[in-house]
């Protein structure tokens, strides 16, 4: 199995170690990480450990990690990662952490497309999940144009600077209309 | 070491499970309940159940009570995914049909009362299906949980299919929400 994806315009890749300074400059980005939400990183040390937790999670088949590398430039412009497989229920958490320039319905429509075809074809998962925070108002309305369903919240999910963070839950199946819509048309909407 | 404590409520006790409890365990998991759960619990797996439920309260990852009235253990009530940090567990109840829902309602609100002053937990949920749960949706709506979510073909139920599942959450803002009837150890 590849896991290696190839859009039209991004090389969709796990990482290697010469992309230490690349988890660093976007994990290091408070406009990537706030809506997670998480502090920044602030020393390339940290980028490594996290390089090191993504390999480590995947080998113990808890998660798969990708970062997308845009071809006309070289850059790496996000990361997107597959978190807490669950394979009795066959569910996934989808993530994304992207630059905001990306932060796009065209380019994540072409990303989320190769990562979903991969979960439902290649791993055979029927759910994914995409937890937001209600204030992300970008990437909600975002899901909902993708035809991500909203499921509801998570209350006081966790805490984060003395308080507690609900989640918005959007869930994306494999046998929603939307999705079969999607396998049609080779894509999910752009615009 | 005790792990798990005696919590009295009106009508009875939520105590520690143990191996006298076999028999009962196996009548109150006769239908099938969770994914890869075959559709008859046997002896074996309730003394294992035993095992785990001082195993998981030892390393405050779960914990397991029996809900004993007049003497006569009559269901269970169960804490799994409890994280300490997040201050967060999900709850089960499991009961035979003898048992009546105002005995459930007390129960249950006695071990939240419990896990908020022992474990300063204050963020407890259930799931729940959409069909077949009406009873336990009854109570825990009389305890204050709030339905936040419906989740999706969240629970596998078969080789090829999922259910929904209904999340009820109940967030203790401060400890004087509770009220506290004591644990005897």
């Amino acid at each position: 199995m590849n896991w290696n994806l190839n859009t039209e315009h991004y090389y969709v890749r796990f990482a290697h170690e010469e992309d230490i300074p690349n988890i660093y400059a976007l994990l290091g980005s408070n406009e990537v990480v706030k809506n997670h939400p998480k502090n920044p990183m602030v020393v390339e040390a940290q980028a490594m450990d996290e390089a090191r937790r993504m390999v480590m999670q995947f080998e113990a088949k808890e998660a798969a990690f990708w970062l997308v590398e845009e071809k006309s430039t070289g850059k790496v412009v996000a990361r997107l990662s597959l978190q807490k497989f669950n394979w009795v229920s066959a569910s996934a958490q989808f993530r994304v952490d992207v630059f905001s320039d990306y932060k796009t319905q065209s380019v994540l429509s072409e990303l989320i497309y190769a990562v979903a075809t991969l979960a439902y074809e290649d791993l055979s998962l029927h759910r994914i999940e995409w937890f937001l925070l209600e204030s992300d108002h970008c990437l909600v309305d975002l899901a909902k144009a993708f035809g991500f369903n909203h499921d509801g919240q998570l209350m006081n999910f966790l805490e984060f600077e003395g308080s507690w963070i609900d989640y918005q839950v959007f869930s994306l199946l494999k046998t929603d209309d939307v999705w079969q819509q999607a396998v049609i048309n080779q894509g999910l909407p752009e615009s | 070491m005790k792990f798990v404590a005696n919590v009295d409520f009106n009508g009875g006790q939520l105590r520690p499970l143990d191996q006298t409890d076999v028999d009962t365990i196996v009548k109150i998991y006769q239908k099938q309940t969770l994914a890869g759960q075959s559709t008859t619990a046997s002896t074996e797996h309730a003394e294992r159940m035993i095992t785990l439920s001082v195993q998981m309260a030892a390393t405050q990852r779960g914990l397991m009570w029996a809900m004993e009235v007049d003497g006569q253990m009559l269901g269970m009530l169960s804490l799994y995914d409890w994280q300490p940090t997040s201050l967060k567990t999900l709850m089960r109840l499991d009961v035979l049909p003898e048992i009546t829902q105002v005995h459930q309602v007390e129960a249950l609100r006695a071990g939240i009362d419990y896990l908020v002053k022992k474990y300063h937990l204050r963020n407890f949920s259930f799931h729940c299906l959409p069909m077949g749960d009406e009873a336990m949706i009854s109570i825990v709506e009389q305890v204050g949980f709030i339905q936040q979510a419906r989740l999706r073909d969240y629970r596998r139920i078969s080789q090829t299919e999922f259910s929904d599942i209904l999340v009820f959450n109940k967030i203790i803002e401060s400890v004087s929400e509770t009220g506290h009837k004591g644990e005897s150890e």
